[in-house]
C-alpha cells in the first residue's frame, strides 16, 4: 500500500528519529504495563494458595483473655476454663453451615531470635500429619517436628532466615525445619492488621495504625524488641507450642472452619463474633475473621504498590507525551515538504493527515507491543520476593484488557503528540508547503530588547528562547514533570523511614518492594527524562541552525553558540524544576491517602542537589547535541536556509 | 593600485577540494589573488565555477584545503575558530543572495546585531544602526520586519547589516541575484557610493551591471581564473558610440 | 541622423535649424555630445532636396543652414504620420559578429573566443560608461531614460557574447 511504502521510507530515511520515539513511548508503556499486570495479581495467587494449602473459610482465634487465670501454672488451661473453651470452640463447629473443620490448634506467643535480629512470633502448634483444613504448603524443607518450627515465607525472608538455621523462642532452641505459605493468615507484616488480621499475639501489645497502613504493634518493654516490629508467624509441633506458653503469655487457640457457601463466610463471621471475648487484645486480634478479609489483607499489599505504580505510569506517560510532541513537531519542518509533495500529485488533506500520523501510531503500536512484554516480563521480579502466594513466580497472566489498555494508551500518546502538526500540515497550502516554509519564529520584542544588555551567550540564548515559545513551555513542563517524580520518590523515602523506623532490623516486605518498584519507576522516569532533554535539543538544534549559522557567519563564536542553546534549555527549565518539588510533595500526599499529616518533607539536604542535578544534567544533556551542530560548515546550512 | 600599499586581500595558491579519488571536486583550484585597499572587484563566471566558494573562502566562512590567505595582512588560512569568528565579526562584512535577516528581528535590530556581537554597549548599536539605516535611505523602515519589506530593502538592509562594525573588506555574493532591475539599481547606487567612500568591495556577480561598477573585473571558470580586465577609464565621449546616430 | 526624426521635430512648428540642433541635444543628454553638428544641417538640405520641407531664408539673417528657417511640405507631413505608425524595431546587427567569429575561425587568423573576449570587454567599458551616465542624470530627466535602455541593450548583448564564449570554448576543447 502506498502508504506504507512512504512510510517505510521515511523511517528507514531518519532511524535515529524512530528509534527515539519508539524509545519514548516504550518506556511509557512499560510502567503501564507493569501497573496493570500486577493490578490483577492480587486475586489469583490467593485462590492457589486456598486451594493448595486447603484454606479455611473462617478462621475463628480463642484469645487468652477469656481464659486468663489469675494464678496458676503455665501452659495448659485448668479444667473450667477448658471446659468452657471447649464448649465455645464446639458450637463453633455445629454451627449451621458448618461441614468440616481442623484444630483447634495451641498459639503461644513468643520472641524469635536469629542471631542479633529479634521479633515477636506467633508460634502455632501442629500435628505431624497433614490436616484437613489448612495446611500450609511447605515451600522449602520439611514440616514440624520436635524442636523444629516451620516459618511464614515472609516473615521468613524478612528474618534472614533459611532451613537449617538455629533460632531461639524465648531462649529455647530450635532449628528452621522449614519455610511454608498459607491461606489461613495475611502474610507478614500484615499479620494483625484488620479487618483480615487475627493475630492473637499478647505482650502487652499496643497495635496501631489506620486502614490502607501498615499495622505498628509495639511489645512494650521487652527488651531487644524494637518498638514498631510486626509480628510473624511460625508452626510448631503442639507439645512445643504448650511448653512455650508462659504465664506471662498464655495459650491462645485457632480454630478453622469449613463452611457449605464459602461465599457466607463474612455472614458467619459477623453473626457468631459476639460470643468472643477479646476486649483487651487490641484492634483485630481474635474474633473470626472469614477469608475474604484475609484476601483482602494480602491484596493490600500489592495496592500499596499500586499506589506508586499508578502516579508513576501517568507521570510517564506524560513524559512520554511531551518527548513524542517535540519529536513530531521537530520533523515538520521537515515533513512540510513531504506533504506539499503529496498534494501536488493530488493526494487529499485526508492522506496527507494520515500518512503523516501512520509513521507515528506504526511506531506507537511497536511501542506498545515492546511495553507489554518488558512489563510481563518484569512483573515477577516485583511480586514474588516477598509474596507470600503460591504460584506469584510465574508471569502474571497478561489478560485481553491489558493488551487493550496499553495498546490504547500508547496510541492516545502518539496522537495527541501529532495530531496538531498533523492537521496543520494537512492545512498548508501546497505552495507553502513546498517551498518548505516552516513555521516562522515568533516574535517578542520585550524579550529581544532585554536581551540586548546580555552578554553574548545568553544574549543569543534568551532570543533562542523567545522564538519557540511553546517549546520552552514544553521544557518547562517535562523538567517539573520529572522533578515530581523525583521528589515523591524523596518523599516517599522520607516518610517510609520515619513511619517504619530505620532502626528496625527487619526488613519489612512492604518496603523492600515499594523501594525495588519505586527503583524500576525512577529509572523508568529518568531514562524519559533523558530522552526528551536530548529531543527537545536535538530539535531546538534542527531548528536554530539557520540562526545559528547566520550568528556565526556574523561573527559569534560556535562556544557561545552552544552555550546559548544549552541557556535556551536551562532557562526553562528553572522554574520547571522548582514548581516540581510542591508537585512531587503533593502527587505523594495525595497518592498515599494519607494526605500532608502522613507525609514527612524530605530535608533540604535532599531536595536542593536534586534541583541542582536535575539542572545540570539537562544543561549537560543539552550541550552534546548543541556542539555538534555547531560544528556543521555555515556555508553548508545557509545554503539550505533558502 | 600595485605596490607600496600592502594588499587587503591576499591569496597564493588556494584550493578548495570536496570528496576524494574518483568523486574529488576542485571547488577552487590554485587561485592567486591580489586586491587592493579600496578596489572594487567583480568576479563572474557560469554556475558551478567556483566563484562563491571563493567568496566564503575569503570571508573566513569556510576554510581552504591549502594555500595561503591573508586578509588585512592578518593570516588567515591557519586560524583558528575563535580567531575567523572575530575576523567575520570585525574585519569583513557579508552580503548574501538571500538577504539572510533574521525573520523576527526587525531592520534595526537586524543591523544592530553585529555590533552587539562584537561586545559594544546596546546604546552604541543602536546609534550604529540608526547612522547606518540613513546611510542607506531606510530610516523610515528602521521598525519593520523583513516581511514587511520589499526584497530590494531587504537588502539594503543587509548591506548596512554588513557594515554595522565598519568591515575592511565587504564580500558581496551575487547581491543583486534575487532582485527586480529597480531594486538592482538601488544596489547598485549603494556599491557606488560605498566605493566612492574608499570601501574595498569584492563582488560575486552574475549581473554585468553590477560588474560594470568595478575597477576590475576576474573570470572564472572550473574554479580558477581565465580572464582579467581593467574597467577603469572611458569618457562620456566615448558614449556617442553607442547610438547610431548616422544614416 | 535619421531623416524621420528631423522631420517630426518640425511636424509641431516651423523651426530654426540651430532651435532642432538644440532640442536634439536636450533629448540625447550626453550621448548628444558626440553629436557631429553638421549631421543636421545635412539631413535638412536632403529633405529639402526630397520635397518634404521647405526652407526660408529669415530677413536680416546670413544664408547660412542653421538660420533659415525650416517647413514641413504636405508630403512631409504625410511621411511623419506614417513614421509615427511604424512599428518597426532597429535590428541589433547579431549577424556580423557571429560571421566574424565564423570566417576568423574557419580562415585560422584570429582566435574566436580571444575576439569574444575583446568585444565583452569593450561593452562592458560601455556599459561601466553608460550605467555612470544615467545615475548622474538627475531624476526625471528623459536622456535618463534613453541610457537605462541603452544599459539593459548592452546587458542582453553581454549575456549574448557569454553564451557565445560558453559555446567556442567548447568546441576549441573539441578539436
Amino acid at each position: 500500500m502506498l502508504i506504507g511504502r512512504l512510510v517505510g521510507r521515511d523511517l528507514r530515511y531518519r532511524p535515529s528519529q524512530a528509534v527515539l520515539l519508539l524509545l519514548a513511548i516504550c518506556a511509557a508503556t512499560t510502567v503501564l504495563s507493569l501497573a496493570l499486570d500486577l493490578h490483577g495479581v492480587t486475586q489469583q495467587p490467593y485462590q492457589q494458595t486456598r486451594t493448595a494449602t486447603r484454606g479455611p473459610d473462617v478462621v475463628a482465634a480463642f484469645g487468652p483473655s477469656a481464659l486468663t487465670m489469675p494464678h496458676g501454672p503455665h501452659g495448659p488451661l485448668p479444667g473450667a476454663a477448658e471446659a468452657k473453651l471447649l464448649a465455645e470452640e464446639k458450637a463453633l463447629m455445629s454451627a449451621p453451615g458448618v461441614t468440616g473443620y481442623s484444630g483447634p490448634y495451641p498459639v503461644a506467643s513468643v520472641i524469635v531470635r536469629l542471631g542479633t535480629v529479634a521479633a515477636p512470633l506467633e508460634a502455632e502448634g501442629r500435628r505431624e500429619a497433614p490436616a484437613s483444613l489448612d495446611q500450609p504448603k511447605l515451600i522449602a524443607g520439611s514440616w514440624v517436628r520436635p524442636d523444629g518450627i516451620v516459618l511464614e515465607r515472609t516473615f521468613a525472608e524478612a528474618l534472614g532466615a533459611r532451613v537449617g538455621d538455629r533460632v531461639s523462642l524465648d531462649g529455647r532452641r530450635y532449628t528452621v525445619a522449614g519455610i511454608a505459605v498459607t491461606a489461613a493468615s495475611a502474610p507478614y507484616p500484615n499479620l494483625c492488621f484488620p479487618p483480615g488480621g487475627n493475630c492473637v499475639f499478647d505482650l502487652g501489645m499496643n497495635c496501631s495504625g489506620k486502614p490502607g497502613t501498615v499495622l505498628s504493634c509495639s511489645a512494650g518493654g521487652i527488651s531487644g524488641i524494637p518498638s514498631d516490629a510486626n509480628i510473624g508467624l511460625g508452626w510448631v509441633t503442639e507439645p512445643d507450642a504448650r511448653a512455650l506458653a508462659s504465664n506471662a503469655a498464655p495459650l491462645a487457640y485457632l480454630l478453622n472452619l469449613k463452611l457449605k457457601d464459602p461465599a457466607a463466610a463474612p455472614a458467619f463471621a459477623a453473626a457468631h463474633s459476639n460470643a468472643q471475648n477479646n476486649a483487651n487484645l487490641g484492634p483485630g486480634s481474635g474474633g473470626l475473621t472469614p477469608w475474604q478479609s484475609i484476601a483482602y489483607n494480602d491484596g493490600l499489599l500489592v495496592q500499596d504498590e499500586q499506589q506508586v505504580l499508578t502516579p508513576g505510569a501517568w507521570l510517564a506517560g506524560l513524559l512520554a507525551i511531551a518527548c513524542v510532541a517535540v519529536l513530531a513537531g521537530g520533523r515538520m519542518a521537515d515533513q512540510s515538504r513531504r506533504v506539499g509533495l503529496l498534494k501536488a500529485v493530488g493526494g487529499t488533506p485526508g492522506l496527507v493527515g494520515v500518512v503523516l500520523m501512520a509513521e507515528n501510531l506504526a511506531l506507537a503500536l511497536l511501542a506498545a507491543g515492546l511495553g507489554l512484554v518488558a512489563g510481563w516480563l518484569a512483573a515477577p521480579l516485583i511480586t514474588s520476593p516477598g509474596a507470600a502466594l503460591v504460584g506469584a513466580p510465574g508471569a502474571p497472566s497478561m489478560t485481553a484488557a491489558t493488551v487493550a489498555e496499553v495498546v490504547g494508551v500508547a496510541l492516545v500518546v502518539a496522537l495527541a503528540a501529532t495530531l496538531a502538526p498533523a492537521i496543520r500540515g494537512a492545512r498548508t497550502s501546497t505552495v507553502s508547503a513546498l517551498a518548505n516554509a516552516a513555521r516562522p519564529p515568533r516574535r517578542r520584542a520585550r524579550l529581544i530588547a532585554i536581551s540586548r544588555r546580555l552578554p553574548v551567550p545568553l544574549l543569543l540564548g534568551v532570543r533562542l528562547v523567545a522564538r519557540r515559545p511553546r517549546r520552552a513551555l514544553l521544557g518547562a513542563a517535562s523538567v517539573a514533570v520529572t522533578m515530581t517524580g523525583i521528589v515523591a520518590v524523596l518523599t516517599f523515602h522520607a516518610t517510609a523511614d520515619s513511619r517504619l523506623g530505620v532502626s528496625s532490623a527487619l526488613t519489612n516486605p512492604v518496603v523492600t518492594r515499594d523501594e525495588q518498584m519505586l527503583v524500576v519507576l525512577t529509572v523508568a522516569l529518568v531514562a524519559l527524562a533523558v530522552l526528551n532533554a536530548i529531543i527537545t535539543a536535538w530539535a531546538t538544534v534542527l531548528d536554530t541552525a539557520g540562526a545559528a549559522a547566520l550568528a556565526r557567519a556574523l561573527g559569534a563564536r560556535r562556544s557561545h553558540l552552544t552555550a546559548a542553546i544549552a541557556a535556551a534549555q536551562l532557562l526553562p527549565a528553572i522554574p520547571g524544576a522548582i514548581l516540581g518539588v510542591p508537585l512531587g510533595l503533593g502527587l505523594f500526599a495525595a497518592a498515599n491517602g494519607g494526605g500532608a499529616a502522613a507525609t514527612t518533607i524530605p530535608s533540604v539536604a535532599w531536595l536542593a542537589p536534586a534541583v541542582l542535578a536535575t539542572l545540570i544534567a539537562v544543561t549537560g544533556l543539552t550541550t552534546i547535541p548543541a556542539w555538534a551542530g555547531a560544528r556543521r560548515p555555515v556555508t553548508d546550512v545557509l545554503a539550505q536556509e533558502t | 593600485m600595485n605596490s607600496g600599499a600592502e594588499a587587503m586581500v591576499r591569496a597564493r595558491g588556494l584550493r578548495k577540494e570536496y570528496g576524494k579519488d574518483e568523486s574529488l571536486v576542485r571547488a577552487v583550484d590554485r587561485v592567486d589573488l591580489d586586491v587592493a585597499p579600496g578596489e572594487s572587484l567583480a568576479v563572474m563566471g557560469p554556475s558551478g565555477c567556483g566563484k562563491s566558494t571563493l567568496l566564503h573562502l575569503l570571508g573566513g566562512l569556510d576554510r581552504a584545503t591549502a594555500g595561503e590567505l591573508w586578509l588585512a595582512g592578518r593570516r588567515i588560512d591557519q586560524m583558528s575558530e575563535r580567531g575567523m569568528a572575530a575576523l567575520r565579526r570585525d574585519a569583513v562584512g557579508f552580503v548574501f543572495q538571500a538577504f539572510h535577516l533574521m525573520d523576527e528581528l526587525t531592520a534595526a535590530e537586524n543591523v544592530e546585531l553585529p555590533v552587539l556581537l562584537a561586545g559594544r554597549s546596546p546604546r552604541t548599536a543602536r546609534r550604529r544602526a540608526a547612522e547606518l539605516l540613513d546611510q542607506v535611505g531606510l530610516t523610515d523602515r528602521a521598525r519593520h520586519l523583513p516581511t514587511q519589506l520589499s526584497g530590494g530593502q531587504r537588502q539594503r538592509v543587509a548591506i548596512a547589516r554588513a557594515l554595522a562594525n565598519r568591515p575592511q573588506v565587504v564580500l558581496a555574493d551575487e547581491p543583486t541575484g534575487n532582485l527586480d532591475s529597480e531594486a538592482t539599481l538601488d544596489v547598485l547606487r549603494l556599491f557606488e557610493r560605498l566605493h566612492e567612500a574608499g570601501q574595498t568591495l569584492v563582488i560575486v556577480t552574475h549581473d554585468a551591471r553590477i560588474a560594470a561598477t568595478a575597477d576590475r573585473l576576474i573570470s572564472m571558470r572550473d574554479g580558477a581564473f581565465i580572464d582579467e580586465t581593467r574597467l577603469t577609464g572611458g569618457t562620456s565621449g566615448q558614449l556617442g558610440a553607442l547610438l547610431n546616430l548616422d544614416g | 541622423m535619421q531623416q524621420e526624426v528631423v522631420l517630426a521635430l518640425l511636424a509641431k512648428e516651423p523651426s530654426h535649424g540651430y532651435q532642432l540642433r538644440a532640442r536634439l541635444r536636450q533629448a540625447l543628454g550626453p550621448l548628444g555630445d558626440a553629436m557631429n553638428d553638421g549631421q543636421v544641417y545635412v539631413t535638412l538640405t536632403r529633405l529639402e532636396k526630397a520635397g518634404l520641407v521647405t526652407s526660408e531664408r529669415t530677413a536680416g539673417m546670413p544664408d547660412r543652414p542653421d538660420r533659415k528657417a525650416y517647413a514641413l511640405t504636405a508630403r512631409g507631413q504625410q511621411r511623419v504620420a506614417e513614421w509615427l505608425a511604424e512599428v518597426s524595431w532597429p535590428k541589433p546587427d547579431l549577424a556580423e559578429f557571429h560571421l566574424k567569429l565564423l570566417a576568423a575561425a574557419a580562415a585560422g587568423l584570429a582566435d574566436p573566443v580571444a575576439i569574444i573576449d575583446a568585444q565583452r570587454r569593450e561593452l562592458l567599458r560601455r556599459l561601466r560608461d553608460a550605467q555612470r551616465a544615467a545615475m548622474a542624470e538627475p531624476d526625471g530627466s528623459e536622456a535618463a531614460l534613453l541610457l537605462e535602455g541603452v544599459v539593459l541593450r548592452l546587458q542582453a548583448d553581454l549575456r549574448w557574447l557569454e553564451a557565445c564564449e560558453r559555446s567556442w570554448t567548447g568546441r576549441k576543447v573539441r578539436l
